[in-house]
């Protein structure tokens, strides 16, 4: 399989570059951060009227029908400016996981608001993230750090019924019984904005459960998976341009520090890893658009790549950069924080690992 | 190719090679002696020839398969399964010979590519000198016109199957008052001629396939020669670049990572057995991202050949990540299996050995671009980055302190 992304896909792609390019920059980060609101609204609204929330929703309920293809190039390029938008959550899993379901009612009332933008989702899959039991209706417990709960409409998320059964439910996240707060001051990566929440007796609706349950999950998180490793690809790649252009600019011992082999074989090596997890990434979306038989095996691959691929673009990135590199007004650390927050969200590399040698064993 | 006809053509080489291979490889090949495996070799390649098995990209009228690129990827990832003594020929079929196609004359190759296709005949590929070797253009072996040719005086070094080689090609110095790249020329040249003399290099282990060819006025017809006057360094780089992405299996030549899970199943760290050791596991998990990651890069390099263009140079990573993993993968192998890791088996190949897969490791980092040329190359023709300081450049050859 020598998979490639279609004409029309890379043109979207194309696109999007240009257009985040221009409208979230560095600058614009960090007013975020020293603003109020928990993600850069006008930014998302911008997002919206290009259609990127509806784009994997299907047209009956006010979306555009593609494909997982289309979220793969977007995230790349959400990845490579580092949007503080809730544009993963919302709808590379959110939408994903509520079109999946087989009860259209839900499809109907959940899915529209979500294309025309109006619904922003908060979505907690894995383990350890807190507890919430299920019963008659309602749900109750605890759950934090997950990204975008203190500003999300809507919470799909893990849960356990009272017979313990695993189940996956959908609460108001805006319900007066809903305690929440965006976990604010000293913060890893302040541009994904992380909330808490405690439940008490929330309403919630039941999405699936038991083995209906186990398989929506399963799916999610290899979908997690690769789109994040999309986003993981483009921040390495801008990290791998802003290095270079950086050694071809700064003087040290009469020439540019580019011309040194100390830099050069730094930035191949990343040049190199970068290249193992594009051809990983699109193993995986490849996978991913056709339902294909090795989707968790390609889950894996793709995430691990693009873990190790990112962590090292973004921690040679800084060093390329020297002292500068180190402080807020250069722009490294927003990948070096970015690159870090990526490789502990949605299981960590040693998950991922276990995840595929499952595989490799039961294959044996 | 369609999916069915690769599927069909697997299934008749599969079985194939289960009936045929058997013959020449394993048990068949122990305690022979390197002449007595050569030439099981030979007979194995011979045999090959005559079923479309052998250089299966290169025409049927020169003893070749006539096949595609894919068709040469299934069979030889096949063909590794088995334990053959194909070795001899790698480099022969692999560099030298695909040139001889690029270069000489109809004539020519009717006479002299089938005997290399089915093994009667080896070639080498003279390139590395003592003073020569990342920087190949830097060589001083010299080419004086005598007559309708050429004189040769000098020594090169590292050359593989020398001892066996009837033919080699090599790169020599035509014209040292020019720049150093612009002076070389590249020649074909019958290694059985007076004034050649091969000396076998003894490796740190094991039977050695290392020489040192010196040329004692050795004289050669300009009829041999391939490319222009002066012209030698392109097809020198263009022959390289044949063999930066030669490497031909995900395990470089060594134990593969299935065989390191099943070590890693057998042993234990602290009682517990290894795979459930969190650094074991990542080693592997890296190992197989990585080999994944390389199946398309590599794919997309063989493509590029065959459709005539030149690959990007991303695609010879193969080449430096293969041979670094290969050397990783082994000595982890190795401290799993302690102090029993000193003895190798006798004869066994480094496919089968975590010592002798280990062992062999160094020179796949140093030989066909070595690991630090290859960054360099990325870093330049992919980054844009500047060239390394070179104080030589547009100097004449002969003006170099």
């Amino acid at each position: 399989m020598n998979f490639d992304f279609s004409a029309d896909q890379k043109e979207l792609a194309d696109h999007a570059r240009r257009f985040l390019g221009e409208s979230c920059t560095f600058d614009r980060l960090r007013d975020n951060m020293a603003g109020e609101e928990a993600y850069d609204r006008s930014l998302w609204q911008q997002m919206v009227e290009l259609g990127w929330t509806a784009i994997n929703i299907p047209e009956a309920q006010g979306g555009l029908g593609m494909g997982s293809l289309e979220l793969c190039l977007l995230s790349e390029e959400v990845g490579r400016v580092l949007a503080p938008v809730p544009f993963f959550s919302t709808v590379c899993l959110g939408a994903h996981i509520l079109n999946q379901l087989g009860q259209e009612s839900l499809r109907e009332q959940y899915l529209p608001p979500i294309a025309a933008g109006e619904s922003v989702v908060a979505v907690a899959l894995m383990p350890g993230l807190g507890q919430l039991e299920y019963a008659d209706g309602c749900a109750s417990g605890a759950l934090g750090p997950v990204a975008w709960l203190g500003a999300a409409d809507l919470l799909i998320s893990r849960a356990r019924d009272n017979h313990g059964t695993e189940c996956l439910v959908l609460i108001d996240a805006k319900h007066a019984t809903v305690a929440r707060r965006n976990i604010d001051g000293v913060v890893l990566d302040g541009l994904v904005r992380h909330g808490q929440a405690e439940f008490s007796a929330t309403p919630a609706r039941l999405l699936a459960s038991g083995d209906e349950a186990r398989r929506l999950i399963e799916l999610a998180l290899a979908q997690a998976a690769i789109l994040t490793a999309f986003e993981q690809l483009g921040g390495a790649q801008a990290c791998c341009e802003m290095a270079r252009d950086y050694s071809l600019e700064r003087y040290t011992f009469g020439r540019v520090i580019g011309g040194y082999q100390a830099i050069k074989h730094k930035l191949a090596d990343v040049q190199v890893e970068i290249e193992l997890a594009r051809s990983n990434a699109y193993y995986g979306a490849w996978a991913l658009a056709t339902d294909a038989a090795e989707l968790a095996r390609a889950a894996a691959l793709a995430r691990i790549s693009a873990t190790e691929a990112f962590t090292l673009a973004a921690e040679e990135n800084l060093q390329v950069h020297g002292g500068i590199g180190y402080t807020w007004e250069a722009n490294c650390h927003f990948y070096y924080q970015r690159a870090r927050l990526l490789a502990i969200n949605y299981g960590n590399a040693d998950y991922w690992s276990q995840q595929l040698l499952a595989g490799l064993q039961a294959a044996h | 190719m369609s999916q069915n006809d690769t599927r069909a053509y697997l299934a008749s080489a599969r079985a194939w090679l289960a009936e045929q291979a058997p013959a020449y490889s394993g048990a068949a090949r122990r305690g022979l002696s390197v002449e007595e495996d050569l030439a099981l070799g030979r007979r194995w390649l011979h045999l090959k020839s005559e079923h479309g098995y052998a250089a299966i990209t290169m025409p049927k009228i020169y003893g070749g398969g006539g096949g595609t690129e894919i068709e040469k990827v299934i069979f030889t990832n096949e063909e590794n399964n088995y334990d053959l003594p194909t070795g001899y020929f790698g480099i022969s079929l692999g560099m030298p010979v695909p040139m001889l196609l690029k270069y000489a004359s109809e004539e020519v190759l009717r006479e002299l590519v089938p005997p290399a296709i089915r093994g009667e005949q080896i070639w080498c590929q003279l390139f590395s000198e003592p003073a020569a070797g990342s920087d190949l253009a830097a060589l001083t072996m010299r080419a004086t016109p005598d007559g309708d040719g050429w004189r040769l005086n000098g020594q090169k070094l590292w050359t593989s199957w020398a001892q066996y080689s009837d033919w080699g090609v090599v790169v020599v110095r035509t014209d040292p008052t020019v720049p150093k790249h612009a002076g070389l020329t590249y020649f074909y040249v019958d290694m059985k001629s007076p004034g050649v003399e091969v000396r076998v290099i003894p490796k740190l282990a094991g039977e050695s396939e290392i020489n040192e060819v010196f040329f004692n006025d050795v004289f050669v017809p300009d009829a041999q020669r391939m490319g222009g006057v002066g012209g030698g360094f392109k097809v020198a780089m263009e022959t390289l670049m044949i063999e930066r992405y030669a490497v031909s299996d995900e395990a470089v030549g060594g134990i593969s990572v299935e065989k390191f899970v099943d070590l890693a199943m057998r042993t234990r760290i602290n009682g517990q057995p290894a795979l459930a050791d969190g650094e074991v596991r990542r080693l592997i998990a890296d190992t197989v991202a990585e080999r994944q990651g390389l199946r398309s890069i590599h794919r997309r390099a063989m493509a590029a050949i065959a459709a005539g263009t030149e690959p990007g140079p991303e695609g010879a990573i193969r080449k430096l990540l293969g041979a670094r993993r290969r050397q990783q993968v082994s000595a982890v192998a190795m401290d799993l299996l302690g102090v029993d890791g000193v003895i190798m088996t006798e004869g066994a190949q480094p496919t089968e050995d975590f010592t002798e897969s280990w062992i062999e490791s160094p020179p796949l980092r140093i030989a066909g671009g070595s690991d630090e040329i290859l960054r360099n190359t990325i870093a330049e023709k992919v980054l844009g980055l500047p060239q390394d300081h070179r104080p030589d450049k547009g100097i004449p050859f002969n003006k170099l302190s």
